[in-house]
């Protein structure tokens, strides 16, 4: 029953593409129009991090129905350099380029569920779940 | 994509589109600078009425704008953030990052704000 | 099948007040209810049917002489299928057993009396009047023996604990579901948003503000701002009982969020003592316009507006000798 969408991510014409991608789905489970743009939102900043720190890389939007229960889940997944300090990296305003560092600790706040692995050079995937109400 | 920019007057007025990339981004803020220059202009609105995402990089991206168009020696006001993306900014903490900018509603506002300031400018100058 | 099915309606009401095996074997052990209490109880089985009525009888007498407890059992028809059961309950408790189907009655009938709205001292009192009753047959009964009687009555006493606290549970649970309802009822209770005047809007908050009541109305001031093209918002929270971190991180991310859609929150109607609070586990309210009441912030928002209040006599010029 599981809808899956996989987007590459190589440019940010795709953070634009996949971004409305996930509207339309997460539309579908009957999230509300500020539920819509908190997704949107947390996307957007997943997805920007794999073509600014990896280059390229994918991200899998599928829905889930745990007993019921109706959601929205985004892993985003690149084979990149990898983060070394996860800790650090989810501090906010913590920023090895010129971010501003709020892009992983916000999108945490945005979903319901957040779950990162990575490390050097073993790229890195990001896990998050917004459960529709 | 590009930005319209629109000269209405003393100000520049630039429409925000919707699936705006972090490159027609980039170039508006050379664009606007560039134009604040050759236009004289007192004021640079941004409308950002259509976007419908407004994630740390193009928050970053309208403070740089701000600021760069500031130290040219124009005013500048972000308008029509909507709800609930003022909502999820504040989620994800962006507002603080845009606590030196100057919003408003809707243009009309802006307008007058901007009037408002020139005005004082007179007095004082 | 009929076990099955009993089985079945058994266990949703168990759980609901969360009774399992292990926590009925818990009650009892703390009770030291034990087997040689249940042989003592067992023993007496014949002699409490004998004095069965009499105790009803003093039972009920007693009941009926108190307004309080009569209210209850003004219909005799009610009365007479109340007694039956009570008696039935009486005996019941020399029968041994006290399994998952005793508490399971036990609980039910706790319930029945919270529906009915028994008060809890009435409940009380009277097992205490039945337990002094019973003392008094058993001391008859077993005059020679006064060591037998203190031994059952002991092992009654245990017993009859025992369903006190399940008594008071069902008690307790009906009140927490009720508290839950109002507290659902509460939060689906939207926020009024009122527009006093052009482009002004007040926002009385009342009411405990948990995560998700805080989102609610930020989402809906942020939508009445655009709606309205509000300016200035007053949003008072002098009904907020508590304002610790949390609320007080809530109310700034809505103040922020305002902002960022170019309105000015005012916040009205936070205590010195709330105020000193926040400040001393450091919340940072500075960049917060505040106000001590409505009636201030009402004109910190009006000049906000550019309005400016004038007693009308002071505009209209006119004198008002005549007042
Ligand atoms: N996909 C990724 N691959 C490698 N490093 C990453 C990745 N995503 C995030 N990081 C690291 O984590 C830091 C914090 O990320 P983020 O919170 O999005 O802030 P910003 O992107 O503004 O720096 C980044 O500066 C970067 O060093
Ligand atoms: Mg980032």
């Amino acid at each position: 029953m599981a809808e899956v969408v996989r987007v590459a991510i190589r440019s940010d014409a795709d953070i634009v593409m996949v971004r409305q991608q996930a509207r339309v789905l997460a539309k579908e489970l009957g999230f509300s129009a500020s539920d819509l743009t908190l997704i949107a939102t947390a996307l957007s900043e997943l997805a920007r991090n794999i073509v600014d720190y990896a280059g390229q890389g994918e991200i899998i939007l599928s829905l889930i129905n745990q007993g019921g229960h109706r959601g929205l889940v985004i892993i985003a997944r690149d084979n990149g350099p990898g983060i070394t300090d996860i800790e650090r990296a989810m501090q906010d305003g913590y920023s090895t380029g010129k971010g501003l560092g709020m892009g992983l600790p916000g999108t945490r706040r945005l979903m319901d569920e957040f779950e990162i692995s990575s490390g050097m050079g073993q790229g890195t995937t990001v896990k998050v779940t917004k459960w529709a109400r | 994509m590009k930005t319209p920019i629109l000269k209405q007057g003393p100000y520049l007025i630039a429409s925000l589109q919707d699936e705006l990339t972090d490159t027609d981004l980039l170039q508006l803020q050379d664009t606007l600078v560039e134009q604040v220059g050759r236009f004289r202009s007192r004021g640079v609105i941004l409308d950002v009425t259509m976007l419908d995402v407004m994630d740390s990089f193009a928050t970053r991206t309208l403070r740089n704008m701000v600021q760069a168009v500031s130290l040219r020696g124009a005013e500048a006001v972000i308008v029509g953030i909507r709800p609930e993306v003022a909502f999820a900014m504040v989620q994800l903490g962006l507002d603080l990052r845009l606590s030196g900018v100057q919003t408003t509603l809707d243009l009309e506002e802006a307008l007058v704000m901007l009037d408002h300031q020139g005005q004082g400018w007179g007095r004082h100058g | 099948m009929t076990e099955e099915m009993k089985q079945n309606t058994e266990k949703t009401l168990m759980e609901e007040l969360g009774f399992t095996e292990v926590e009925i074997a818990r009650r009892r052990a703390f009770l030291e209810l034990g087997d040689d209490d249940i042989q003592e109880l067992l023993s007496i089985n014949k002699l409490a049917k004998e004095y069965a009525d009499p105790v009803i009888e003093a039972f009920y007498k007693h009941l009926l002489s108190f307004e309080e407890t009569r209210v209850f059992f003004q219909d005799p028809g009610l009365l007479e299928r109340v007694k039956r059961a009570q008696k039935a309950y009486f005996s019941r408790l020399t029968q041994g057993d006290y399994d998952n189907t005793y508490i399971e009655d036990r609980l039910n009938i706790g319930a029945v009396h919270e529906r009915i709205g028994l008060p809890v001292k009435a409940y009380l009192g009277m097992y205490n009047f039945y337990l002094r009753n019973v003392a008094n047959h058993l001391y008859e009964a077993y005059k020679d023996m006064p060591g037998k009687a203190l031994r059952v009555y002991l092992s009654l006493l245990k017993v009859v604990f025992l369903d006190i606290g399940l008594a008071i549970d069902t008690y307790i649970n009906r009140r927490e579901q009720l508290i839950g309802k109002q507290r659902e009822a509460m939060r689906e209770l939207p926020t009024p948003v009122l527009q006093v005047r052009d482009r002004l809007l007040i926002i009385p908050v009342v009411g405990i503000l948990d995560s998700y009541r805080a989102r609610q109305l930020t989402e809906q001031l942020l939508d009445s701002i655009s709606a309205t093209r509000a300016k200035a918002v007053l949003m008072d929270i002098t009904g907020v009982p508590i304002v610790d971190s949390k609320v007080a991180n809530h109310l700034l991310q809505t103040v922020s969020a305002a902002r960022l859609m170019g309105a000015t929150v005012i916040l009205t109607g936070l205590s010195p003592q709330i105020a000193q609070a926040l400040v001393a586990i450091g919340v940072d309210l500075s960049h917060v316009r505040t106000t001590v009441d409505l009636q201030s912030g009402l004109e910190e928002a009006e000049r906000l507006l550019g309005y400016r209040l004038v007693p009308v006599g002071e505009r209209t010029g006119t004198n008002q000798a005549h007042v």
